[in-house]
């Protein structure tokens, strides 16, 4: 039971970001009706630019000293009487990074949102109003051009980034087992969680989320209604990015980043499809369960039989339901 | 201009090249390849043999995306079911079956077996269209090669190494060069192009034409979707799985990472840059897709002389070409290189008249 306890919390944290990733995709399928294939090489993109802000420019020449490494007196004081492994060395050991990595997100978001920008603006703006098909297949070439973008601009070497939380071990005791946890992943839940409420709450009480929900219900009327569709449009590219440039941040400081990070993005498009596309409730649930289940297959049958669990799980999902979870049926007129 | 097109009997109105411009481009095609087959070099021998295992893998997904209208981002699957099957096949059953016809026993056995699992692929297609559809065959493709990777199976598909592959024997000809592999590939590609244009005049092939354009429509007329779009998707697979079998032929060795994703895109890709629902759009898209990185292979070469830190730029500008012919072509010519060959010969045979 104290096992069980820990793979689903393990689960339910990798939930969490599979979430943060997929309100990216929900956004602009909301507002575009546009599913975004290459949304996993935007979040490639954000880890990428994270990387650049928070390791390669604080390590140039001219970077100032503090912001590779924030030394202050009291922290050096601090420091030299603690001994190895102590949860305020930890926390120390991150104050120090704190310039740098405030300065990644930043940079990350920012660049991310010029990105998405540019996106929506050159590739999607000029097909509004064509086939799906054509916009998707838009995506997927997307994927190539971002993908060999990054390896020409970064190179495909792995590298490491500094943790977004102090990493502390946490232990506490559940059903007699003790639960064993980094506190860098905790405040990636946290951190994932909140931004996913605050998106839906974004989308459900502001004037700019009232006009994203009116555009995805019908793009003429919303116009004649004195919504500037192609505003919502960008609205939406640059809040996927943004979110997508904060995912990214984090999936660089549990796995490294590589190239590899782009494919998260086809998982987590099943577990979007899994939800239904335009629910934030369904992809909620089908994020924590599709999270939860890879790490229970992780436990059960070995870790690399978790890779496939999205894709299986999305096929059984859509016999069963062919819109989702909590997808808006479509009703066809002839 | 078509004229001079008279027919006097039915026999001759059904023919699949049903006029003289068909007849003389079509013959006309295939002396070409067989000159091109005896005269050219072994690199364009190469380059040309990939174009024809992949064009027959295109053929396959035009009839399912180009005239059922159903979108597949998974035939590589096919690909790789094919090209394992034929191999497995032969290393089973090598003994009993003599070797000389081998070669029709494991070819049709892969394309039967691609066939069987493109229906259970086919299942959700009935429930699920356009884009839901694309993610379920790209589950399936991640599906299908994470199974043939596995250790349980690697008995027969070698896991993650790969299988070494055998050479195709006609009769006791062993077809052991690339030459003669070319020949192959070449007959049976005009063949599988012929095979689909043929299809397509059809009861089946109206069939699903009618269910691109408006599947309840088509319901409502009388056709059986269950069962047309099954056929549809065992067809494509089906090809897919030839094209795959003729993969295992050609290549010394067989990996799994052959058949990710990114031969299932590059299949789509030459299909929405030759032109989607068209008989040659498939060859003009598989041309410019095998092409293009060939191109910038030979002017990077050229440029930078073959330096080591350069070749390292090699890969991506060949990955960002890709993509920008797939956008490109999307923004500006969705019909594809069909469309504007149309175009051409339409401006051709006007002159000096109207243009366009």
């Amino acid at each position: 039971m104290g096992q069980f306890a820990q793979f689903a919390i393990n689960g339910l944290m990798s939930g969490a970001i599979y979430a943060l990733i997929a309100v990216g995709i929900v956004s602009v399928y909301k507002a575009t009706k546009v599913v975004n294939f290459a949304h996993g090489y935007l979040i490639m993109f954000g880890a990428y630019f994270y990387y650049t802000f928070a390791v390669i420019v604080p390590g140039q020449p001219w970077a100032p000293e503090w912001l590779a490494s924030w030394q202050p007196d009291w922290m050096v004081e601090m420091k030299g009487d603690l001994g190895m492994f102590s949860p305020l060395g930890a926390v120390l050991d991150w104050l120090a990074n704190l310039p740098r990595i405030l300065l990644g997100l930043l940079g990350a978001v920012l660049a991310n949102a010029v990105v998405g920008r540019i996106i929506e603006r050159t590739l999607m703006r000029p097909l509004m109003g064509q086939s799906v098909f054509a916009m998707i297949m838009v995506t997927v070439g997307l994927i190539s051009i971002m993908s060999g973008g990054a390896q020409l601009i970064w190179t495909a070497d792995a590298d490491f980034v500094p943790h977004i939380a102090p990493n502390t071990p946490i232990r506490f005791e559940l059903f007699g087992t003790m639960i064993f946890l980094f506190g860098a992943d905790l405040v990636n839940m946290v951190i994932a969680l909140l931004l996913f409420g605050g998106i839906v709450a974004f989308v459900r009480f502001t004037k700019g989320g009232i006009a994203i929900r009116a555009t995805a219900e019908d793009q003429s009327t919303a116009y004649s209604m004195g919504i500037s569709v192609p505003q919502v449009f960008r609205r939406a590219w640059v809040l996927a990015s943004v979110t997508g440039a904060i995912a990214g941040a984090i999936l660089a400081t549990r796995n490294g980043i590589s190239p590899s990070l782009g494919l998260f993005g086809f998982s987590v498009l099943a577990i979007v499809l899994m939800g239904g596309l335009d629910s934030y409730v369904g992809v909620f649930i089908a994020a924590m369960t599709v999270g939860v289940l890879e790490a229970m297959t992780q436990w059960q049958l070995g870790g690399n039989w978790a890779e496939i669990v999205p894709y299986v799980a999305v096929l059984v999902v859509l016999i069963w339901r062919p819109h989702g979870l909590m997808g808006q049926k479509e009703v066809e007129r002839i | 201009m078509i004229n001079g097109n008279l027919k006097s009997n039915y026999a001759a109105d059904e023919r699949v090249l049903n006029n003289r411009y068909k007849q003389v481009f079509v013959y006309g095609m295939a002396l070409l390849l067989a000159v091109f087959g005896a005269l050219a070099n072994d690199y364009l021998i190469l380059i040309a043999s990939k174009m024809g295992l992949l064009l027959i893998a295109v053929v396959g997904i035009n009839i399912l995306t180009g005239y059922t209208g159903l979108v597949s981002l998974g035939h590589a699957a096919f690909v790789a079911i094919g090209a394992y099957a034929v191999t497995i096949f032969q290393n089973v059953t090598a003994g009993i079956i003599p070797d000389g016809i081998m070669i029709f026993f494991a070819v049709p056995f892969a394309v039967f077996l691609a066939a069987a699992i493109g229906v259970i692929v086919g299942l959700p297609s009935l429930r699920v269209k356009g884009l839901y559809l694309a993610v379920a065959t790209l589950a399936a493709n991640f599906i299908v090669i994470f199974l043939i990777e596995q250790d349980v199976f690697a008995r027969w598909t070698g896991g993650m190494v790969g299988l070494t592959t055998n050479a195709p024997s006609l009769f006791g000809w062993v077809l052991d060069t690339k030459r003669e592999m070319f020949g192959l590939i070449a007959v049976v590609g005009f063949v599988t192009l012929l095979a689909a244009q043929n299809l397509i005049r059809t009861r089946i092939g109206r069939a699903f034409i009618a269910i691109r354009d408006r599947d309840y429509s088509a319901e409502i007329l009388g056709i059986s979707l269950l069962r047309y779009k099954l056929t549809s998707f065992s067809i494509s697979a089906a090809y897919c799985g030839l094209s795959g079998a003729l993969f295992a032929y050609f290549y010394a060795r067989i990996l799994p990472e052959q058949f990710e994703l990114d031969l299932s895109l590059e299949l789509v890709a030459a299909l929405i840059v030759g032109g989607m629902g068209r008989t040659m759009g498939p060859v003009f898209g598989v041309i410019i897709i095998v092409m293009v990185p060939e191109v910038i292979k030979i002017t990077f070469g050229a440029i930078t002389g073959d330096a080591a830190g350069m070749a390292q730029l090699r890969a991506p500008l060949q990955e960002i070409a890709f993509g920008v012919l797939l956008v490109v072509f999307l923004l500006k010519e969705p019909l594809g290189i069909n469309q504007i060959v149309d175009r051409m010969l339409r401006a051709a045979n006007r002159w000096p008249f109207a243009r366009g």
